[in-house]
């Protein structure tokens, strides 16, 4: 066992908010259209792109987007420990938290243990216009309603990957095979992705570099998510919230 | 036929007086099947639950009821294996409580659960490590519990007795009664724990998470105790409401009075536990996390008041009154104080549930609000629309208060000159 | 024999059931359910097969960005951009647009066919190209003028180029720079070395990522336009060009018209070095366009372009008619393009031109942009699905040549909006995509680039049938580069490069992907759309 543990590096001074890699991941991964009455509250978006500002209001305002995404916490993630019947399973060959649809019971009890709401639960049954179910990814099963699913890292291409790999008759995977849609999609190449088990690879050296940040660290989750900004305010969003807001939101 | 059934030496009120009393618990219990129906075909679209507020009225109200129905073990516990037999007044009607309260609360579970076809794959690929699995196992061997015995109340009825194999049946499932009663503790004080534990290993939520022993964070225990602090409350209550309802004496007022100074007690300690548990998560356990606790109460409106309500005017006020021997002898401070208590477990599994979910946990969440959609509420309703149905037939039918026979000996100033001249409950 | 009771019965029925228990069949069937639950009816299989790669260019919008297509059994699944040219939001999404629940299907083409033809002879016909630059641009200016009296009407004049290499301070009025304008390979690669300041009310994306947001008054931006040229003018000597009307913009009115400090409005103006300025805008204000000129940025930011070369033959063609020049009430018979959208001119500026009684007909794929004014509503091929060629990118300084091929194939019925109107003025049947490509190719201009290779070759030794067969299988062509003097007219024109189409133009004319529409109703990315 090589023992890989795949991570990602986003820039935030990169990224523009445009939204490709929500639009790359929902693509890749077979996502349906919103059903009638879906809001931001009962969507599936396993890579959601959140505008955060600093909370000011005139000139001082400063805003920036954060890709969020399942953290693919490193230790004890708090989701994988609740599942009553295993349907959330970390691969110790990759470090990827994996969720089993067929597994799932829909008891929701991971959504509500992520403290990153990175995880979708299917309010509908999956459906697509007339004609678009054509347009779906071969790799990816549509999930059925009442599951739960998030963000794998694109297991199907990591699965078409190890494949090449074993067509080569290779071990390993080629990195250049193994790319998420989002890591693809991205136009300014804000998100990166890769192994940090391995010293040379541009995501554990953005891991390590000065203004990279994780985001709720202190609740020991260790995620695989590593954001980077260069200033200061930038980096308070990794931080707990602060109940400055006296209003309903 | 309807009369045959009544159990002898009691009076019950008439076959069209209990039907116009069925009538719209039925039909509340129809709205809410037709409810419950929709979120099963259509999906749980139908609801007003989220990604954020995965969990909502329904766990809500499973682990409110699932606290109030300790009554039942707790109260099988206090009779059989610490002996005190004077709860044998009440142990029948805690019995069905417990089984009402279990038993809606599983069937509000397979309608909240997104794929309830696959709630048996719990038993074949369970998780040891999830509370969760500790619930349902539980939950699921305690509601046999609760159907055994339950079974004996039903094969007493008069007309069930006539079968002789149900009567020997009947006999040696009572022989086993402590054994029931001593699996029935042990399972619930496990998932009562579990349930509490259900919040409090929630690692990702500091608002909910608790440091404790072994694998069982502190929530474990306090659920335990509060559970067995309101569940004779709840019996209490109960008593008094369906005596003040049927207009009878069921039980001597020196058994609600036991009731009410075990609850009383209970409670005290639980008061007392939680204040530490509460005193070491704000200054230890959250802001280890990260979380500064000052900040949760700073979203309107759960302010600091929540947790004065939860463990003054809900914890610590009933516990005073239950513990004080001249306010127990009224009935009044007696009932309302059991009342406060049951609230008090409500709020505290509230703010478990659901303000665990409506708190932010990242920099830039916003604090959310939920309110349940109509289909939700009928669903809930046709939970209780189901306790009150199940309680009231067997009130009528079956022998949940064995004292009320003895009033009707001894005819009391409560007891009316018609019940006496019949003796069947026609009047 | 013993008579059968009651009881009997019951206990028949009980040990039956108890039996069952020990039988496979509950087991069996408590195994089957989950496995349904699994494939629950309506749960779509998506079809496996042959994987393969295509190419071809996205026709969403004139950036016209190369796309590769993964295609399954002919089908394509997901599109991306080559390396170092990115897809966009909208591009990623591109290949589900055929499948949109508000598509126009069916029209009545015989109809719409036998009512135009009945009046073309005494009624002045015009086309409306929504994307001017095309070879069907081409055909229906040929058309146009093959007829008694025809109009080609484009929504966009003539478009100069933008050459973002030479910008150094951005001033953006409300422009999208950064969120669906130009192309976002050369946006973003030129990001590093300009000051982007964005002059905003609200707090849109590219406001949210200039280096400077003046967020001023709505409604204030031509007098922001004008207080910067007042300074301009006073600090460089430079008024010659500019109205008079900017003399009174001092700085203190523009700051009170505007909100914005008054220091700051002096401080941007001196940003604006002339020669590497250049300024955009969401709408034509013509202050703005005046500032690009007082600024020197014509011949240096906005630089002109070489048409990409057409045959001979087509030279006969109707002239571009601005809407005004056409005299009011006079098309009796209006043909809008909307098969392909870059800009579009407002209902209200076409509707004092038509004739009474007007007769018109709009080939789209949805109901939502013109159609609503038109008698006929002819479905068109919608991108993945038509073929077409792209004009050049507003920011690329050489001209090009790039086709969309279809990745599926339309749907039967759709119409070709360009061989209607050419037969419709009775143009000789032919392939005009081919005609030009062969003129391009006996140029023996510029580069043929391939993008399953990578490679750049002259298009000097390339035959004419390979040439076309590159273009068509992924590959586009390059002019040589050719610094040629912007025409006189750039200034004027130049209009059409510095006004970018934001998301809520865009959204209001054409459909999205529904999955598109569902990602941004389903986070709060665009809320402010």
């Amino acid at each position: 066992m090589t023992g890989k543990r795949y991570g990602m590096s986003i820039d935030i001074d990169r990224c523009t908010g445009c939204g490709a890699c929500m639009v790359a991941c929902a693509v890749e991964n077979n996502v349906p259209p919103a059903p009638e009455g879906a809001t931001d509250r009962k969507g599936i978006t396993w890579m959601r792109v959140f505008p955060v500002d600093n909370g000011r209001d005139g000139p001082d305002r400063k805003s920036v987007f954060v890709p969020m995404l399942c953290q693919q916490c490193g230790q004890d993630a708090p989701c994988v420990s609740v599942c009553p019947q295993q349907a959330v399973q970390v691969d110790p060959a990759t470090g990827i938290v994996g969720q089993m649809p067929e597994r799932c019971l829909g008891c929701r009890y991971c959504m509500a243990a992520c403290p990153y709401h990175a995880r979708y639960f299917n309010w509908w049954d999956p459906a697509w216009p007339a004609g678009m179910e054509k347009t779906l990814n071969p790799n990816v099963a549509p999930r059925m309603r009442g599951v739960v699913e998030k963000c794998n890292f694109c297991h199907g291409r990591w699965h078409a990957a190890k494949e090449r790999a074993v067509g080569r008759g290779a071990r390993e995977i080629d990195p250049a095979d193994y790319v998420p849609a989002c890591v693809e999609a991205c136009p300014t190449a804000a998100i990166r992705f890769g192994d940090l088990n391995d010293p040379r690879s541009p995501v554990a050296q953005a891991a390590q570099q000065s203004g990279s940040f994780r985001l709720l660290e202190k609740l020991g989750t260790e995620p695989k998510i590593y954001y980077h900004s260069a200033r200061e305010w930038v980096r308070e969003i990794g931080r707990a919230p602060a109940g400055k807001e006296q209003v309903h939101g | 036929m309807d009369r045959q059934l009544i159990a002898r030496g009691v009076r019950r009120c008439s076959t069209p007086q209990f039907l116009l009393w069925i009538l719209p618990w039925a039909a509340l219990f129809a709205f809410g099947l037709y409810c419950a129906g929709l979120c099963l075909v259509k999906g749980l679209n139908q609801t007003n639950m989220d990604n954020r507020f995965a969990f909502g009225l329904w766990i809500f109200v499973d682990l409110t009821i699932i606290a109030l129905g300790a009554g039942a073990f707790f109260t099988g516990f206090l009779l059989y294996i610490l002996k005190l037999k004077d709860l044998d007044a009440v142990i029948n009607s805690a019995v069905v409580i417990g089984f009402v309260c279990y038993s809606g609360a599983v069937a509000a579970l397979l309608v909240d659960v997104g794929q309830p076809l696959r709630a048996w794959f719990t038993f074949w690929y369970p998780n040891v490590h999830s509370m969760l699995t500790e619930v349902t196992f539980c939950i699921t061997c305690y509601l046999a519990v609760l159907l055994i015995e339950y079974l004996p109340i039903v094969l007493r009825n008069r007309k069930l007795r006539e079968v002789p194999g149900f009567l020997v049946f009947e006999f040696e499932l009572h022989k086993l009664i402590y054994v029931l009663a001593g699996v029935g503790t042990f399972l619930s004080f496990f998932h009562q724990g579990s349930l509490g534990g259900l919040f409090g290993v929630l690692r990702g939520h500091p608002f909910a998470f608790r440091e404790g022993l072994a694998v069982w964070p502190s929530t474990f225990f306090l659920f335990i105790l509060s559970a067995a602090a309101v569940g004779p409350s709840f019996i209490l209550f109960t008593t008094w409401l369906i005596s003040k309802l049927s207009g009878k004496r069921l039980v001597r007022p020196q058994v609600l009075q036991l009731l009410g100074r075990i609850s009383g007690l209970l409670l005290g300690v639980y008061v007392l536990a939680k204040t530490v548990d509460t005193l070491i998560w704000i200054n230890r356990t959250s802001p280890g996390a990260g979380f500064p606790a000052q900040e949760y109460f700073a979203w309107q409106p759960f302010g600091t008041w929540i947790l004065f309500a939860e463990i003054v005017v809900f914890g610590l006020a009933p516990a005073l009154i239950l513990l004080t021997p001249r306010l127990r002898l009224r009935t009044n401070w007696l009932v309302s104080a059991a009342v406060l208590a049951c609230l008090g477990v409500a709020l505290n599994r509230f703010v478990m549930t659901l303000q665990t979910l409506a708190l932010p946990t990242l920099s830039f969440d916003r604090y959310l609000s939920y309110w349940p959609s109509w289909q939700e509420t009928g669903t809930f309703l046709a939970v209780v629309a189901f306790g009150v149905l199940v309680y009231s037939f067997s009130f009528r039918y079956l022998l949940l208060f064995p004292q009320e026979r003895e009033f009707r000996q001894e005819p009391a100033a409560q007891v009316s000159e018609t019940a006496v001249m019949d003796p069947v409950g026609r009047s | 024999m013993r008579k059968t009771t009651r009881r009997d019965i019951f206990k028949f029925a009980a040990g039956s059931a108890a039996g069952l228990v020990f039988t496979p069949a509950p087991w069996r069937l408590i195994t089957d359910t989950a496995l349904w639950s699994e494939n629950w009816p309506g749960i779509p299989r998506p079809a496996r097969g042959q994987t393969r790669t295509r190419f071809t260019h996205c026709a969403l919008c004139s950036a016209g960005c190369a796309v590769r297509a993964r295609c399954v059994n002919d089908q394509p699944v997901s599109l991306s951009g080559l390396a170092g040219s990115p897809l966009c939001a909208f591009g990623l999404a591109g290949h589900q647009l055929p499948y949109h629940t508000g598509r126009v299907k069916t029209g009545a083409i015989e109809e719409a066919l036998a009512a135009i033809a009945q009046r073309r002879s005494h009624d002045a016909v015009a086309v409306l190209d929504l994307r001017p630059g095309r070879t069907a641009s081409w055909t229906y200016r040929r058309a146009m003028a093959a007829l008694p009296r025809g109009f080609y009407l484009a929504a966009q004049s003539a478009i100069p180029a933008v050459n973002l290499d030479q910008v150094r301070t951005l001033l953006s009025f409300g422009a999208p720079v950064l969120d669906g304008w130009g192309t976002p390979s050369t946006v973003l690669a030129a990001r590093s070395h300009f000051r982007l300041i964005q002059a905003e009310p609200l707090e849109s994306h590219t406001a949210m990522l200039a280096d400077l947001w003046l967020p001023l008054r709505k409604g204030s931006e031509q007098a922001l336009a004008l207080g910067i040229a007042h300074v301009l003018m006073q600090e460089q000597n430079a008024g010659a060009s500019f109205p008079a009307e900017a003399t009174a913009y001092s700085p203190a009115r523009t700051a009170q018209l505007t909100g914005l400090p008054e220091a700051q409005i002096v401080s941007v103006a001196r940003e604006l070095a002339p020669g590497g300025a250049l300024v955009l805008a969401s709408q034509e204000w013509p202050e703005i366009l005046q500032l690009n000129r007082l600024l020197g940025s014509v011949a240096h930011t906005i630089v002109g372009r070489r048409e990409t070369p057409v045959p001979a033959s087509w030279k006969k063609a109707a002239p571009v008619t601005a809407i005004e020049a056409v005299p009011d009430g006079s098309i009796g018979v209006l043909l809008i393009d909307e098969s392909v959208c870059d800009g579009y001119l407002p209902w209200n500026a076409i509707e004092p031109k038509l004739a009474p009684a007007p007769l018109v007909v709009t080939f789209a794929s949805s109901r939502a942009g013109y159609g609503r004014y038109a008698r006929f509503t002819l479905p068109t091929a919608v991108y993945p699905e038509m073929t077409d060629d792209i004009p050049p990118a507003l920011d690329s300084a050489a001209a090009t040549f790039r086709l969309a091929t279809p990745l599926v194939a339309a749907p039967a019925g759709a119409v070709e909006p360009a061989r209607f109107i050419a037969q419709l003025a009775g143009l000789p049947p032919a392939d005009a995509l081919r005609e030009r490509t062969d003129a391009i190719q006996s140029s023996g201009r510029g580069v043929l680039r391939t993008y399953a290779d990578g490679k750049s070759i002259p298009v000097k030794g390339v035959k004419p049938d390979d040439f076309w067969k590159v273009l068509n299988e992924g590959g586009c062509w390059v002019d040589a580069p050719d610094p040629v003097e912007p025409p006189a007219s750039a200034c004027q024109s130049s209009s059409a490069a510095v006004v970018a189409m934001t998301w809520e133009m865009r959204l209001a004319r054409g459909p999205m992907s529904p999955l598109l529409s569902k990602l941004y109703e389903e986070s709060n990315l665009r809320v402010r759309l």
